[in-house]
């Protein structure tokens, strides 16, 4: 059960929408089929949410954005 | 884990001190630091932290330093570490070596020539980030040795949690650094971090009197530096050392241990810019939750806006060599 730290992902959630959910509770997924399966990309106000919710989907090693 | 030998330290009796952070271990030979990365053994010390984890290459932005050549890209390494343990940390499964159960820690032994021709051919200066960059000063003196003919630049992301000593050393290594200053209220710093907070002010102080280009940063952390009280005693602050040094506010994300707390509003990072502003800081920043305005760089002379950002992006530069356009004002940064 580990991370793969990678240089970039893709937002799902945009600042403007911070305001619209000041308890944090967002968490928005995409998923889509690729030539390598099927891709599984997570965006939340809360990180371990969107952890808890790709581990239950079998998402392992999880990609992972840095801060800094 | 690779160790190899360790600078800033000092005999203790029949154990080695570690003259790194303020922490100031004293070591017997094979005991591991606080940091878990730096070790007494015979005669001296070791350090994990000649490796990374990461080789990523993003713009300056990221990091973030906003007056230190825009738009320029940072080849990012990460070596393993951290001397703070903070609750909210979002890069736990990294920084925390040594402290958490979990996977593996992944990292390769860093090629200082390698990184330093691949920053070249890129134009990039070498970041480094994500953990604690002062537990890795030996990396840090040996990239800006190999960069300095290259014209590559070394810079950090730091909690700024260095002894003066090794202040001294590694100042001549670095263009420019990014302290990260998450309260003044000791008792509360030391509760967040498990560490003081008195050495990262004096850190932002004397590497700015070194020369080296700083930015400070400040999560709003709840109930620890998101009031506006902790927050005008820490504009004030900066503004003592000197109100030309960029603030960054950032927003408080729920994670690790601190997981019941929301998120930061738009709203309080608003008030987080006027408060900063009314300190007589001239440069204060959010980088997403405020768009443009947020971002952008305003002359302090006559308002005109002369750095304009996307997020983690610059869009466009409209200094004069680092002077305002319109008016002539010096902006201060390394442009």
């Amino acid at each position: 059960m580990g991370h793969r730290f990678v240089e970039n992902l893709p937002d799902l959630i945009q600042p403007e929408e911070y305001q619209d959910h000041p308890d944090g509770r967002l968490v928005r997924l995409r998923i889509r089929v690729t030539d390598e399966g099927v891709e599984v990309l997570g965006d939340a106000m809360r990180p371990e949410v969107i952890e808890r919710v790709l581990r239950s989907l079998g998402q392992d090693p999880i990609d992972q954005m840095l801060c800094g | 884990m690779r160790w190899t030998p360790a600078i800033l330290h000092s005999p203790a009796g029949e154990r080695v001190r570690c003259d790194l952070c303020p922490h100031r271990c004293a070591l017997a030979p094979g005991q591991v630091g606080a940091c878990k990365v730096r070790r007494g053994a015979a005669g001296g010390m070791e350090t994990a932290t000649f490796a990374t984890s990461v080789a990523h290459t993003d713009a300056v932005e990221r990091k973030p330093f906003f007056h230190y050549r825009p738009g320029a890209l940072a080849l990012t390494l990460a070596a393993p570490g951290c001397s703070f343990r903070c609750d909210y940390c979002v890069n736990h499964p990294l920084s925390q070596y040594g402290r958490e159960e979990g996977p593996a820690w992944e990292a390769a032994p860093v090629d200082v020539p390698e990184v330093v021709a691949a920053a070249a051919a890129r134009g990039a200066c070498v970041a480094l980030s994500y953990s604690e960059p002062s537990l890795a000063v030996e990396l840090t003196l040996a990239l800006a040795e190999h960069g300095r003919a290259a014209g590559v630049e070394v810079v950090w992301k730091s909690n700024g949690f260095l002894t003066p000593e090794a202040i001294d050393v590694v100042t001549p290594a670095l263009a420019a650094v990014n302290i990260d200053l998450k309260g003044l209220d000791e008792a509360r710093h030391r509760r967040l971090t498990g560490a003081a907070a008195a050495p990262v002010l004096a850190a932002i102080r004397a590497f700015h009197q070194a020369g080296v280009w700083v930015e400070v940063s400040t999560p709003l952390v709840p109930g620890v530096s998101s009031s506006p009280e902790d927050l005008s005693a820490i504009a004030a602050a900066i503004a003592d050392v000197d109100r030309d040094i960029p603030w960054h506010l950032l927003r408080f994300t729920p994670a690790y241990r601190m997981r019941e707390e929301n998120p930061t509003s738009p709203a309080e990072l608003a008030a987080a810019v006027a408060i900063g502003r009314a300190a007589g800081l001239r440069h204060v920043y959010v980088e997403r939750a405020l768009g443009e305005e947020g971002r952008n760089t305003r002359c302090h002379g006559c308002g005109d806006t002369v750095v304009e950002r996307g997020i983690w992006s610059l869009g466009a530069n409209h200094l004069a060599a680092g002077d305002c356009p319109v008016c002539g004002t010096s902006i201060a940064g390394r442009w």
